[in-house]
């Protein structure tokens, strides 16, 4: 194709991009869900904050300033702790969305992967006859590793050994498909 | 009344509409904010999956616009359309995503796997040829094409957005467009 055939043909496509596409699943309730989280979050703040009696502005004697500037800097350092804590919060729980989207991901990608080799490799011999067996016991592992996951989405030990489970299962549907030598 | 003009009533009527959504949101109106994204999802979610060319990766980085949209509504002060103004927070948002969910791999699985992104960034059944095509260009060079040919930032905005140098994001342009003439005159 000619530089300004390219260039032209290109701006058309670029003018018929489709702007508007729609996700798989509904997203609103997990959005919702973390709308939620985040106003209870901002609620403790603020019920935390109002922990100080209403006669504490008075202004008759200083030693009740005094208190009065003392209760001040607690609960501004109150807010500001629970500013953070709920941050920390609200950032833990961000990140294990994300996780749990990553692990959904990769087990999604090796279904495909697996499911792909499996029709190849569908009617030929194997070279060994229990290949099945320790496909299963592979299997068994990941979803013991699964398991693990759920109460534990981003330790990265666990993470580490379900790719290599997985990374594992399709070398053995391959290896046991083709001849070595073929491998070479 | 011609057609023109009913055009024009019902864009204002739209408009206002509109308008009227955005300031019950930036009230707190939870109603009127899911009326807004069922408004804006398509765009929110096509972009996103334009960016991060991985039907997750986009469901998720979506999901955090409109959380963090949320958060920021009260900043929208109707001077610009608030289309634009989304799809500004939209690549904002999915861009910084992408880094965090890059980083993690990273430290998660080394740097060997850290194109871990780019590995599954086939995940997506894109229906458009050129949107095809897009999701085939490495992230880097999908990430600038995107949001200069198809958003029209200049080079300078998407430097600030994504850390990455001018003349970086300028040569990273060059080759989305170098491998997509290789690829559409192949196919």
């Amino acid at each position: 194709m000619t530089k300004p055939n390219f260039e032209q043909n290109l701006e058309q496509q670029l003018q018929a991009l489709p702007q508007e596409q729609q996700p798989q699943r509904d997203l609103w309730q997990g959005i919702e869900h973390a709308l939620d989280h985040r106003a209870e979050l901002s609620d403790g703040e603020q019920a935390n904050a109002n922990v100080l009696p209403s006669n504490i502005t008075s202004k008759s004697s200083r030693p009740l300033q005094s208190k009065v500037w003392l209760a001040s800097a607690a609960s501004i350092v109150m807010v500001a702790m629970l500013a953070w804590f709920g941050g920390q919060q609200y950032s833990h729980y961000q990140m294990r969305i994300e996780s749990e989207q990553f692990i959904a991901t990769l087990s999604d990608n090796y279904l495909s992967q697996k499911d792909m080799l499996l029709v190849q490799f569908k009617g030929k011999p194997a070279f060994t006859d229990n290949w099945q067996d320790q496909l299963q016991e592979l299997e068994d592992a990941a979803k013991a590793i699964h398991e693990a996951l759920q109460h534990d989405p981003r330790n990265p030990t666990l993470l580490k050994m379900l790719k290599s489970i997985y990374q594992q299962q399709l070398q053995l549907i391959e290896r046991v498909h083709v001849p070595r030598l073929a491998q070479i | 009344m011609n057609q023109g003009t009913v055009v024009e009533l019902q864009q204002q009527v739209e408009q206002q509409q509109e308008q009227a959504l955005i300031i019950a949101a930036q009230q707190g109106d939870r109603g009127a904010y899911r009326q807004l994204y069922e408004r804006y999802l398509g765009q929110v979610f096509a972009l996103a999956l334009r960016l991060t060319g991985n039907n997750s990766f986009a469901e998720d980085a979506t999901q955090e616009v409109f959380i963090q949209l949320w958060q920021s509504l009260h900043r929208f002060s109707g001077d610009s359309k608030f289309s634009t103004w989304l799809h500004r927070v939209t690549a904002n948002v999915t861009v910084s995503y992408m880094r965090r969910q890059k980083n993690w791999l990273q430290r998660t699985f080394g740097l060997e796997s850290a194109n871990e992104a780019d590995l599954v960034a086939t995940n997506v059944s894109a229906t458009n040829e050129l949107d095809q095509y897009i999701q085939r260009l490495p992230e880097r060079a999908r990430l600038v094409f995107v949001l200069h040919a198809v958003e029209g930032y200049r080079h300078e905005e998407i430097s600030q957005m994504t850390s990455m140098a001018v003349g970086s994001s300028k040569a990273q342009f060059h080759r989305a467009k170098k491998l997509l003439r290789e690829w559409m005159s192949h196919d």
